[in-house]
């Protein structure tokens, strides 16, 4: 073991102690067994004190508890996002943020406890606070002047402010189609970032399937057909109705055939399918299109994402759509994914949950 | 006869835009940039309807919506929001202050001509 050979003045406890996160180690049962000269600072105790007692009473931090549990049920270290992953403390009517590591710590073969790593991430949260309030503001700004610029581009158009020679048309209709682009842009920021600051919330109701489905996909139909592209829906009849917010649900759905539609070429097919399995619908949107390479595919559900590849051109977007939908269809209890090869097709999966009846309003996490 | 529109806006290129806008299908304009300004202007003669910005200086739209929906002389003339200010809340609080429609920016002339002829028959 290399630690044997550290320098005289230099043992263990100097390391733990000099470490920039509190540790704790703890037993099966949730004591603390021991603890770095961070935890017990910035838990305000002492390792009496702590010694012996329950980390979830220590820390006061709600969901510690379950993330301990979930290690020591599966025996394998914590394996989560930085936003899974953190947590809030409150020490002197402060709020702190932490992100969590839990190791589990075998004898003997056998799952003794584990050992747990905090690490204070509240300055990172103070940056996405900001970004996310920016984000608000910036895209709230560009409403304003892109009012003028519709307003005026669509009065030309029409010829109302004089005649337009074939060219001064055809320019004016790019421009105008590009002003959509932006303003579609600046709805999915401001929706971020709503999601982000977590004042959106999820209002589910017993939602039909099949409205569902045409509300999202009907206003795509032409675009469909202009492109040459088939769009298909597939549903069995009589569907129960799933516990969603329609016009979320809607939006996801829309964006997810939207998407194919930019990645599929002409004579390719796009099909809507839903199917019930238990308590769950699977709505899925399958494409013919280029298809995403296996090393993009957990990246594209990120933000700011685009995913590059053959045949993906330049889609026009930054890469929020597929951020948004998983967030909405996770604050519905629902599950996104993708399956994908390369040069057959694509298919977007997302479930929401068969509506039970009871259901009211699911407030976002408070934390 | 010709109807009045009042519009209370701040923003230079937007009153030129809109008052364009109106002007092609024919309504008589009239602009005043605050809020203060709004106020007079319907005391002094009342308009067929009023385009209303939320963020407008010295008195804002919420309280003009109030000041005008409030009183039975003005509650009857048709406002219609149009705002940068797409967040829900603030759409709601605008209708719960007696606003008869609320438009988000940008919006096409279109948008704005249906609801004109909606609020001001022939």
């Amino acid at each position: 073991m290399i630690l044997s050979k550290l320098p005289e003045p230099v043992n263990l406890e100097t390391i733990a102690d000099n470490l920039a996160d509190a540790v704790f180690m703890i037993d099966r049962k949730m004591n603390i067994v021991w603890l770095n000269k961070k935890a017990e600072e910035f838990f305000n105790t002492s390792f009496e004190a702590a010694r012996d007692r329950n980390i979830a009473d220590l820390t006061a931090i709600k969901k510690i508890k379950g993330l301990i549990q979930e290690v020591f049920e599966q025996q394998e270290a914590l394996k989560c996002t930085y936003e899974e992953a953190s947590v809030k403390v409150k020490r002197l009517d402060q709020r702190y943020f932490f992100k969590i590591a839990i190791n589990p710590i075998f004898h003997q073969e056998k799952l003794w406890g584990a050992l747990l790593q905090l690490t204070d991430v509240t300055r990172f949260h103070e940056m996405e606070k900001i970004k996310t309030d920016f984000v608000s503001i910036v895209s709230h700004e560009f409403r304003t002047p892109l009012t003028t610029i519709i307003v005026g581009v669509e009065m030309l158009k029409e010829g109302m402010l004089g005649d337009l020679t074939p060219r001064g048309k055809e320019v004016l209709e790019a421009i105008g189609a590009d002003c959509e682009r932006l303003n579609r842009l600046i709805d999915n920021l401001m929706e971020l970032s709503r999601i982000e600051s977590g004042t959106i919330y999820v209002e589910a109701e017993p939602t039909d399937v099949a409205d569902l489905v045409q509300e999202a996909v009907r206003p795509l139909k032409l675009q469909a057909e202009k492109q040459g592209i088939e769009l298909i829906t597939d549903l069995p009849p009589e569907l129960p109705p799933v516990a969603a917010d329609f016009n979320k649900a809607v939006w996801v759905m829309a964006n997810l055939v939207g998407n194919a539609m930019r990645y599929t070429d002409p004579g390719g097919t796009i099909t809507v399918r839903v199917r019930q399995r238990g308590k769950r619908h699977f709505f899925t949107v399958e494409d013919t299109g280029c298809g995403i390479p296996q090393e993009n595919m957990e990246k594209i559900f990120r933000k700011y994402v685009q995913v590059s590849g053959p045949g993906r051109k330049g889609a026009g977007g930054v890469g929020l759509g597929l951020a948004i939908a998983k967030d909405i269809v996770m604050a519905h209890g629902g599950e996104i994914w993708v399956d994908s090869e390369v040069g057959k097709g694509t298919t977007f999966t997302f479930t929401f949950p068969v509506y039970q009846g009871g259901e009211s309003v699911t407030l976002p996490e408070a934390d | 006869m010709t109807k009045k529109v009042l519009m209370v806006e701040d923003e230079k290129n937007v009153i030129l835009g809109v008052r364009t806008c109106l002007d092609a299908v024919g309504y008589q304009v009239e602009v005043v940039e605050d809020g203060e300004a709004a106020l007079d202007a319907v005391r002094k003669e009342q308009p067929d309807l009023i385009l209303l910005d939320l963020l407008i200086p010295k008195i804002d739209g919420f309280e003009v919506l109030k000041v005008l929906k409030g009183d039975p002389v003005t509650s009857s003339i048709p406002i219609i929001v149009l705002t940068a200010k797409a967040e829900d809340e603030d759409r709601q609080r605008a209708m719960d202050l007696g606003a008869d429609n609320y438009m988000t920016k940008p919006f096409k002339p279109q948008e704005l001509w249906d609801r004109l002829k909606h609020y001001l028959p022939d």
